[in-house]
């Protein structure tokens, strides 16, 4: 599995969101979207184009493992709720937000870790600015 | 959709769901906005606005450049130029038109390799700001052309009839991704409860060191594995029905986590949204302690443009 994390970034204490929003990217636009013949053009044109692969689950030796630890360590005793040394941190942050509406938390928390992923405070002084209307 | 009103004001979003966050701003537009020249001539080279802006795309004959490409849009819109788009310094976003369709464009430097990180968050968020208001084909990453011309050429005009219709399609219509991710001590127990052989093992492998019992961790991992895999192509299954009656159309992502328990990408009209959060958070209820669930978009139709051509 090749999870590309972006350097620096993320908003300091909250681990919560790493693994947000360039996974997502990268799951949704290197192997979805028009492919088209364009792609002949690439090569002419002479562009270096960076390999990142899409996101796949392999099961290995090491995700056998990995379960085999993890069901090792389950406490059976503890119940239903809680269990938060067992639980990833990427998913805490979003878990929390299920008492308000799993959508509209979600849709937050996404929204969230685009921007931590994006903003560079330095670098980008003027607000963007775009407008689209019908032309006549 | 903003072309519905048209109004030189910012055309209302239905739904941002990044109210007051400082990276999507295209539903509140000031009209302050120290808006460029409208329409840049296809193809001419374009000095910055300002600042870094400058030399990004203006250094005419001086580097070799040539046009990326993010996606079709119908000809009738109207877009600000902006210094948003992939390569570094990044390109200003502008239209190439053929007849009632028009490509979204920046020009790029072929002086460094494409597909940074910062390259494909630049794509995505420019096309799902795009889509939030128009229909839109988004392209996979990495299109290039050698140049305006040759887009309109070798990729507008000979494709004008089916990106017209698919647009048309796509007309008031958003994708979201829904992802679905076990809760690890909840799927855990549910798998040692319906598996004995699982059970049993973990029973064998406690308080012994970790090489003396490789092979029963191993057939354990493989049993939790096999457990999940079938967990989650019923709860795939489930969760797309469950979305179905308001959705146009689902399409079932293969999982990027061995926990997953769903990955869908969804497109659903746009007045149906509300419709479509609810039956979500009907899931969220009912998986509540089990799964967690997250919800993308609205965003371009990556998933629903796949006709190959």
């Amino acid at each position: 599995m090749t999870i590309v994390q972006p350097s620096g970034g993320g908003a300091a204490g909250r681990p919560s969101s790493s693994g947000g929003g360039l996974a997502d990217v990268i799951d949704t636009i290197l192997d979805k979207g028009l492919v088209i013949d364009v792609y002949v053009s690439v090569a002419l044109v002479g562009i270096e184009l960076l390999t990142i692969n899409a996101r796949v689950v392999v099961a290995s030796v090491d995700t056998y493992l990995r379960f085999a630890q993890a069901v090792n360590r389950l406490d059976l005793a503890e119940g239903q709720k809680g269990l938060p040394e067992l639980m990833q941190d990427m998913t805490q942050g979003v878990a929390k937000s299920k008492t308000k509406g799993i959508a509209q938390g979600a849709l937050e928390a996404a929204g969230e870790k685009l921007r931590d992923f994006i903003s560079e405070p330095a670098e980008e002084p003027a607000p963007r600015r775009r407008r689209m209307r019908e032309e006549d | 959709m903003g072309r519905s009103t048209p109004s030189p004001a910012a055309p209302g979003s239905e739904r941002n769901a990044h109210e007051g966050r400082d990276t999507r701003q295209v539903a509140k537009v000031p009209e302050d906005a120290p808006a460029p020249e409208p329409r840049q001539g296809a193809g001419a080279p374009h000095p910055g606005q300002a600042g870094e802006a400058a030399g990004a795309a203006g250094v005419p004959g001086e580097q070799a450049t040539a046009s990326y490409i993010y996606g079709i849009l119908p000809g009738d819109v109207e877009l600000t130029p902006e210094v948003r788009g992939v390569g570094d310094p990044p390109g200003e976003i502008r239209l190439v038109r053929h007849d009632d369709i028009a490509a979204l464009i920046s020009d790029l430097r072929l002086n460094r390799p494409l597909g940074k990180p910062k390259d494909l968050m630049a794509h995505q968020q420019l096309l799902d700001d795009v889509a939030s208001e128009v229909p839109v084909l988004p392209l996979r990453f990495g299109a290039v052309m050698e140049s305006p011309e040759a887009i309109v050429r070798e990729l507008l005009a000979p494709h004008h009839d089916e990106f017209r219709t698919a647009l048309d399609e796509l007309e008031g219509r958003a994708q979201y991704v829904v992802k679905a991710r076990y809760e690890e001590g909840t799927v855990l127990r549910e798998v040692l409860q319906e598996q004995p052989e699982a059970s049993r093992l973990r029973e064998e492998i406690r308080d012994l060191p970790e090489d003396a019992t490789w092979d029963a961790r191993i057939r354990l991992g493989e049993i939790v594995n096999q457990s999940i895999e079938a967990k989650r192509d019923a709860d795939t299954q489930a969760l797309a029905e469950g979305l179905a009656p308001h959705a146009v159309a689902i399409v079932i992502r293969e999982p990027t986590h061995e926990e997953d328990a769903a990955h869908l990408a969804v497109l659903v009209e746009t007045d149906r949204q509300d419709d479509f959060e609810e039956a979500l958070d009907e899931f969220g209820r009912r998986w509540a302690d089990r799964v967690t669930l997250r919800l993308l978009g609205p965003q371009a139709p990556y998933d629903f443009v796949m006709t190959q051509m």
